[in-house]
């Protein structure tokens, strides 16, 4: 079955060409032309992902984003016209997945699509269904994360990235490792989105964010999460 | 602030001088004059004592002359000595009747002439050193012919006197001078200083500082110039970022469209084999150039971040990875030699930027210059060094600074094609990183770019 997209912009011609261009590589397409519309729209029919550019008529795309997250766990691909530090780790911050800049194309926009979508792969074959770290349960196939029985809300995102970290076994995953194995990008994938991603799950699995328990820095290599 | 100095030196020296000679002179006048009243007194009493009272001199007659005063008879010219008021006087000595009497000190420590212009009948003074010690000689006629007194007085304590005198000048002019120096340095620095500012602020702004503004715009001498000055530089800026700026909007406001094109020509090319034969070559055309304006606008958007405030983001980067990974990209191919000894090398680089940098000097080698022939890594110069090669034929000396200014082609090496940013978004970002770049001939022909980089071993 094809995926469904939200596309929300307020550029009626960019709307149309990403749309044919698009529905030609085989998504399903729905349009928005403001944030609430958009949030309508996911209201209504919820996509499989979100194409969301920063910059709308009524509110800006970190204020959309952040409400999207209130709901939903959606994959969130923001569409910037800089690389500027702080709009895009704004972006990021307001709980976006990844980020595209103008101009783009529908083809490398359905590569970052495909893998959002992806579903976690397991590093090897011995990997439980059901890790534990600390007092996490980590269940893989059902894409669950629960504490004390309580599911925490993740993002699929950060799922996938808890997902890697716990496969390694304690091990360290250098940013470009994760950029890899959770976005799919290459060697010059922006680092950033890892950064703020590690921060945006410690917010969520650790008791106390600001001093990190499991999801540990090893500086200047990478990440890893300990019991 | 020398010229203050030395006027103040001058001034204190003349005053120094002056002082000097007029405190000298009378100090020294006035001692002459006392030891003149003392020993003439002192001749007055011996004259008493040898002659007895005065007479009082009646000549009779016009040419009849005064006769000489006899001496008392019985008296004992050492006792008349002996009987003098003691004065500070050193020595005393009487030459009475071609005799020599002498109370303390030698006549002959007396010059001769001095003696003998005394005995003539006239008062004389004059200093000598008698025993190495300065003395002021007198000698007084005691009314007869060929007889007269001595005395000589101490002149150490004047002397003294006049050294410290000299000693206190001396060290007054210096001090002076040094003071005069100092107030004139002080002086000159502080009605000065703002003219440094001005110079130093001014330097500033030519060296593309252009932020750099006077802060004298209160100072009641400068204010006027200083607030001309910063409207200046305010003005300057202000232009510089609207012309830096230009470039960046214009091709802001390029996405949109061309976002719609790419993504209309992205669908034909997907159904090209649904279109009719002959307009398969146009949409090719219209294709490729497409794709040559849309890197030009991704170029154009490039050079203009920093100007736009794009401040990056620097991380820690192994070279030798980084340069792999966009070379080989960049040529389709494995292309990357890198020497052992840079296999450590990191440095703090911003990656989207360094990658920019290698994809474009290998794009550079493959579109316009026969092909990459291979791209170098090896430890050296400022930490790394990275040679791109080409098989082209070379950049002529004259063009070899020209190329990497913005649409700067060389106008003799022929390589025209492309749009002429590509070069200048790597000097840029190179020297963002505070590195450098240079084009030189490759060993067997073509052209070698060489971009050294301050990376360190990990």
């Amino acid at each position: 079955m094809a995926h469904s997209l939200l596309l929300v912009d307020d550029e009626p011609r960019i709307r149309r060409v990403l749309r044919l261009a698009l529905e030609d590589e085989g998504y399903q397409v729905q349009e928005a032309a403001n944030g609430y519309d958009a949030l309508a729209a996911l209201r209504r029919e919820p996509p499989d992902v979100v194409l969301l550019d920063l910059m709308l008529p009524d509110r800006d795309g970190f204020t959309v984003c952040r409400e999207i997250r209130r709901s939903s766990d959606v994959p969130v691909i923001m569409v910037t016209a800089r690389t500027d530090s702080h709009d895009v780790v704004a972006g990021l911050e307001a709980g976006a997945d990844d980020y595209v800049t103008k101009p783009l194309v529908a083809k490398e926009l359905s590569a970052r699509i495909r893998a959002l979508l992806r579903r976690v792969e397991p590093a090897n074959s011995r990997q439980a269904d059901l890790l534990e770290v600390g007092d996490l349960r980590i269940d893989v196939p059902g894409a669950e994360v629960t504490r004390d029985g309580e599911t925490l809300p993740l993002t699929r995102t950060e799922f996938k990235l808890l997902a890697e970290l716990a496969g390694a076994e304690g091990k360290v995953l250098s940013r470009e490792q994760l950029l890899s194995k959770v976005w799919g990008y290459g060697y010059f994938g922006d680092s950033r989105i890892v950064d703020v991603h590690v921060r945006r799950l410690r917010l969520k699995i650790e008791r106390d964010p600001a001093s990190p328990k499991h999801l540990v820095t090893a500086r200047g290599l990478g990440y890893r999460l300990v019991s | 602030m020398l010229a203050y100095g030395l006027l103040a030196l001058g001034l204190s020296t003349v005053l120094a001088i002056v002082t000097w000679s007029v405190v000298s002179d009378y100090l020294t006048s006035q001692r002459t004059s006392s030891a003149v009243v003392v020993t003439s007194d002192n001749a007055a009493a011996l004259r008493y004592g040898l002659f007895g009272p005065p007479q009082p001199c009646r000549p009779a007659r016009e040419r009849a002359e005064c006769g000489s005063p006899t001496l008392l008879p019985g008296v004992q010219a050492m006792d008349v000595l002996n009987s003098l008021p003691s004065t500070d006087a050193a020595a005393s000595m009487l030459y009475l009747e071609d005799h020599w009497y002498s109370l303390t000190g030698q006549p002959s420590d007396l010059p001769p002439d001095l003696i003998q212009t005394a005995l003539a009948g006239s008062v004389v003074q004059r200093r000598i050193a008698v025993n190495g010690q300065p003395v002021l000689a007198v000698g007084v006629p005691i009314g007869r012919q060929g007889e007269a007194f001595f005395e000589w007085h101490p002149l150490e304590s004047l002397d003294n006197t006049l050294r410290t005198l000299k000693i206190t000048l001396i060290v007054a002019a210096i001090a002076t001078a040094l003071i005069g120096l100092a107030v004139g340095r002080l002086a000159s620095t502080l009605a000065l200083r703002p003219l440094a500012e001005l110079t130093r602020v001014a330097d500033a702004v030519a060296r593309g500082k252009l932020d750099a503004r006077l802060e004298a715009e209160n100072d009641p001498h400068l204010g006027g110039l200083a607030r001309s000055f910063n409207q200046t530089a305010a003005d300057l800026e202000r232009r510089v970022a609207v012309d830096a700026r230009f470039a960046g909007d214009v091709s802001h406001e390029l996405r949109t469209p061309l976002m719609t094109m790419l993504n209309s020509m992205q669908l034909i090319q997907n159904h090209r084999a649904e279109l009719p034969s002959v307009v398969r070559e146009p949409v090719e055309l219209l294709g490729d150039d497409l794709d040559r304006f849309r890197r030009l606008v991704i170029d154009l958007l490039e050079i203009s971040r920093d100007d736009g405030g794009d401040r990056g983001s620097r991380e820690i980067v192994r070279i030798a990875d980084l340069v792999r990974a966009a070379g080989d990209a960049t040529a389709g191919r494995e292309v990357t030699t890198v020497e052992p000894d840079a296999e450590g090398l990191i440095l703090q680089a911003d990656k989207r930027r360094l990658e920019r940098v290698i994809a474009n000097l290998v794009e550079n080698a493959e579109d316009h210059a026969g092909g990459c022939k291979g791209v170098g890594v090896e430890a050296g110069g400022l930490g790394v060094i990275i040679t791109v090669d080409d098989a082209g034929p070379g950049i002529a000396v004259e063009d070899r600074s020209r190329i990497f200014e913005r649409f700067g082609r060389g106008e003799t090496s022929g390589r025209g094609r492309g749009v002429g940013l590509g070069l200048a978004i790597v000097a840029r970002h190179v020297q963002w990183h505070h590195g450098t770049i240079q084009v030189t001939d490759r060993p067997g022909g073509g052209a070698r770019f060489i971009v050294e980089l301050p990376a360190k071993i990990s």
